[in-house]
C-alpha cells in the first residue's frame, strides 16, 4: 500500500513517532551517504500556491537524498491556467514521477489527489485545512528542545481560525496527551469550535484570552502565527486585526528560562526583530528542522530505512 | 365507523409505508420522494399529525410501489433518522426496518465550505462520515469540516 501523508487525522502517535525517530537518524547520516538513498527517484513538486520554506526545503531534501525534482511554483505556469482539470494534471504528472508533493489553496485537494493517483501523495498545505509536514517539523523542534511533548504548556497566538499549521499541530499534540492549551486571538480569529471537539479519551482545557502578555508566564512554547491577509474574505476585517499581536524582546523579560517561541514563518510584524537575539527565539532553527523532517518524510514514503 | 378508522389513511394492497415520522418531517420526506424519477406517476398518500403513543404526533406516507431505491432511503434517513419503512404485501407487513443515516455518505450532501475541493472540481463526489450520530454531525472527508446534517443541502 502506498504511503500518503495527507492529514494528522490519519496518523497515530506511533506513526508520528516513526517520523520523529527517522528525522533524528537522518541527522546522524553523512551528506555523502544520504546522497545514495533516493538515487533515481523523481519528486513532482506541485505548488498551486506561493511558498518559500515548504517548497524549497522539500526540493532541497530530495536533492540531499540524491533524487531529482520536477514541478512548478505557481498555478499560472501550468495548463491549469488554460482550463485543465486538477485530476488531469495529476494523471499527467504521475507518469513522470515517483512521489507527488502538493500545495493548493482549496481544502481537500491532496486527499482527492491521493484517491486518484497510484503514487504516494504528500500534502504540503491545503487551504485552511492541514499542513502535516509543518506539524511534523514543529513536533521535531519541540522534541529537540524539551525531549518530550506530553505535559508541555503551549500557547497558540494570532490567526487561530484560518491557520492550517495551528489546526494540524493542535490535533497532533492531543495525540501526545497534551491536555491544556492557551489560545490567544482576536474574537474574529478564534479557533473554530469543531477543532475543540476532537475525541481524545481525556478532558482537554482551552484557556482563551485576547492578551498576549497572559501567555508569557504561562507557556513552555509560544506558537506565533501570521494574520493571513489572503485568507480574509473581507479586507476591512483584516485591517482591523492585522496588528493585533506583536511580541518583542521587552515582553520576554518576564518569560521563564525554558520558553521557546515558534513560528511557521513567514512573519510580518508579529515578532519584532529584537526577539531574534534572545535565547527564546527558535523559529529559524525550526525552519532548518524542516529540511531534516522532509528528508525523513521522503524516506518513509519510499520505505527506505536508515 | 369508529374514530380510529376515520383517522387512518386507507390500507394499500402492496407497497411501502413510511411510518413514525415526527410531525412536520413528512413534508420534507415527500420532497425527497418527488425528486425520485422512479416514483413519477406512482400513487402516494400523505397524512399529517396523527396521534402516536411514541411520538405524540406523527406523519405517515403510503407509496404504491414495491421498492424504494437505496439512495432515496438514505436521503430519508438524513432528514428524519429513525423513521420506520414497512414493506406491504397483500395488506400485510412483511418487513419493517428503522432507517438510520449511513456511516459514510457518498454524494448525498453538498459541502457547505466554499473552499472545499468538492465545490471546485467538476465531477468529484462528496463524501461525509457520520462523526456524531446522536447530534447528527458529519465531517467532510476532503476539507475535514464538521457540519450538522440539517445545514447541508442534498444532492439530487
Amino acid at each position: 500500500m502506498k504511503r500518503d501523508l495527507i492529514s494528522m487525522h490519519d496518523l497515530t502517535a506511533e506513526d508520528i513517532q516513526l517520523y520523529l525517530d527517522t528525522a533524528a537518524r537522518v541527522e546522524t547520516v553523512s551528506l555523502k551517504d544520504r546522497f545514495q538513498l533516493l538515487q533515481g527517484k523523481i519528486m513532482a513538486s506541485l505548488f498551486f500556491e506561493a511558498s518559500t520554506r515548504t517548497r524549497l526545503s522539500f526540493e532541497a531534501a530530495m536533492y540531499r537524498l540524491g533524487g531529482n525534482v520536477i514541478g512548478f511554483a505557481e498555478q499560472a505556469a501550468t495548463s491549469v491556467s488554460k482550463g485543465e482539470s486538477f485530476s488531469d494534471t495529476i494523471h499527467t504528472v504521475e507518469s513522470y514521477s515517483d512521489v507527488i508533493v502538493i500545495r493548493h489553496p482549496k481544502e481537500g485537494t491532496s486527499r482527492h489527489a491521493s484517491q486518484i493517483s497510484y503514487l504516494p501523495v504528500i500534502n504540503a498545505g491545503d487551504g485552511t485545512n492541514q499542513h502535516p509536514t509543518q506539524t511534523l517539523l514543529d513536533l521535531y523542534t519541540i522534541i529537540k528542545n524539551f525531549q518530550k511533548i506530553e505535559g508541555l504548556r503551549i500557547a497558540f497566538v494570532g490567526d487561530l481560525k484560518y491557520s492550517r499549521t495551528v489546526h494540524s499541530l493542535l490535533q497532533a499534540l492531543m495525540k501526545f496527551r497534551v491536555n491544556e492549551f492557551m489560545l490567544v486571538s482576536p474574537d474574529s480569529l478564534r479557533l473554530p469550535e469543531y477543532l475543540k471537539r476532537v475525541e481524545t479519551g481525556f478532558p482537554v482545557t482551552f484557556v482563551e484570552t485576547k492578551d498576549l502578555e497572559d501567555a508569557i508566564p504561562y507557556a513552555d512554547i509560544i506558537y506565533m502565527t501570521r494574520i493571513q491577509r489572503e485568507r480574509f474574505p473581507d479586507q476591512i476585517e483584516y485591517e482591523k486585526v492585522k496588528d493585533a499581536f506583536c511580541l518583542n524582546a521587552g515582553m520576554l523579560k518576564k518569560a521563564p528560562e525554558q520558553l521557546k517561541v515558534l513560528h511557521p514563518l513567514p512573519r510580518v510584524n508579529e515578532i519584532a526583530p529584537d526577539v531574534d537575539d534572545t535565547p527564546h527565539a527558535e523559529y529559524f532553527r525550526q525552519a532548518k528542522n524542516g529540511l531534516i523532517m522532509r528528508q525523513a518524510i521522503l524516506l518513509n514514503v519510499f520505505e527506505v530505512t536508515i | 365507523m369508529s374514530d380510529k378508522k376515520i383517522q387512518m389513511i386507507p390500507k394499500i394492497r402492496s407497497g411501502i409505508v413510511i411510518d413514525h415520522i415526527p410531525a412536520g418531517d413528512g413534508v420534507h420526506i415527500l420532497e425527497i420522494l418527488e425528486r425520485d424519477p422512479a416514483l413519477k406517476n406512482v400513487p402516494i398518500t400523505f397524512g399529517m399529525n396523527y396521534q402516536s403513543n411514541k411520538l405524540g404526533a406523527k406523519d405517515m406516507l403510503k407509496i404504491q410501489k414495491d421498492d424504494l431505491c437505496e439512495r432515496t432511503i438514505q436521503h430519508i434517513s438524513l432528514v428524519s433518522p429513525g423513521v420506520t419503512i414497512k414493506r406491504i404485501r397483500d395488506f400485510e407487513v412483511v418487513e419493517k426496518v428503522s432507517v438510520q443515516p449511513p456511516h459514510e455518505m457518498v454524494n448525498l450532501l453538498r459541502c457547505l465550505n466554499p473552499g472545499c475541493i468538492t465545490q471546485n472540481e467538476p465531477g468529484l463526489k462528496t463524501r461525509f462520515i457520520l462523526t456524531d450520530p446522536k447530534k447528527n454531525l458529519v465531517t467532510c472527508v476532503y476539507c475535514e469540516r464538521e457540519f450538522s446534517i440539517h445545514e447541508l443541502s442534498p444532492i439530487v
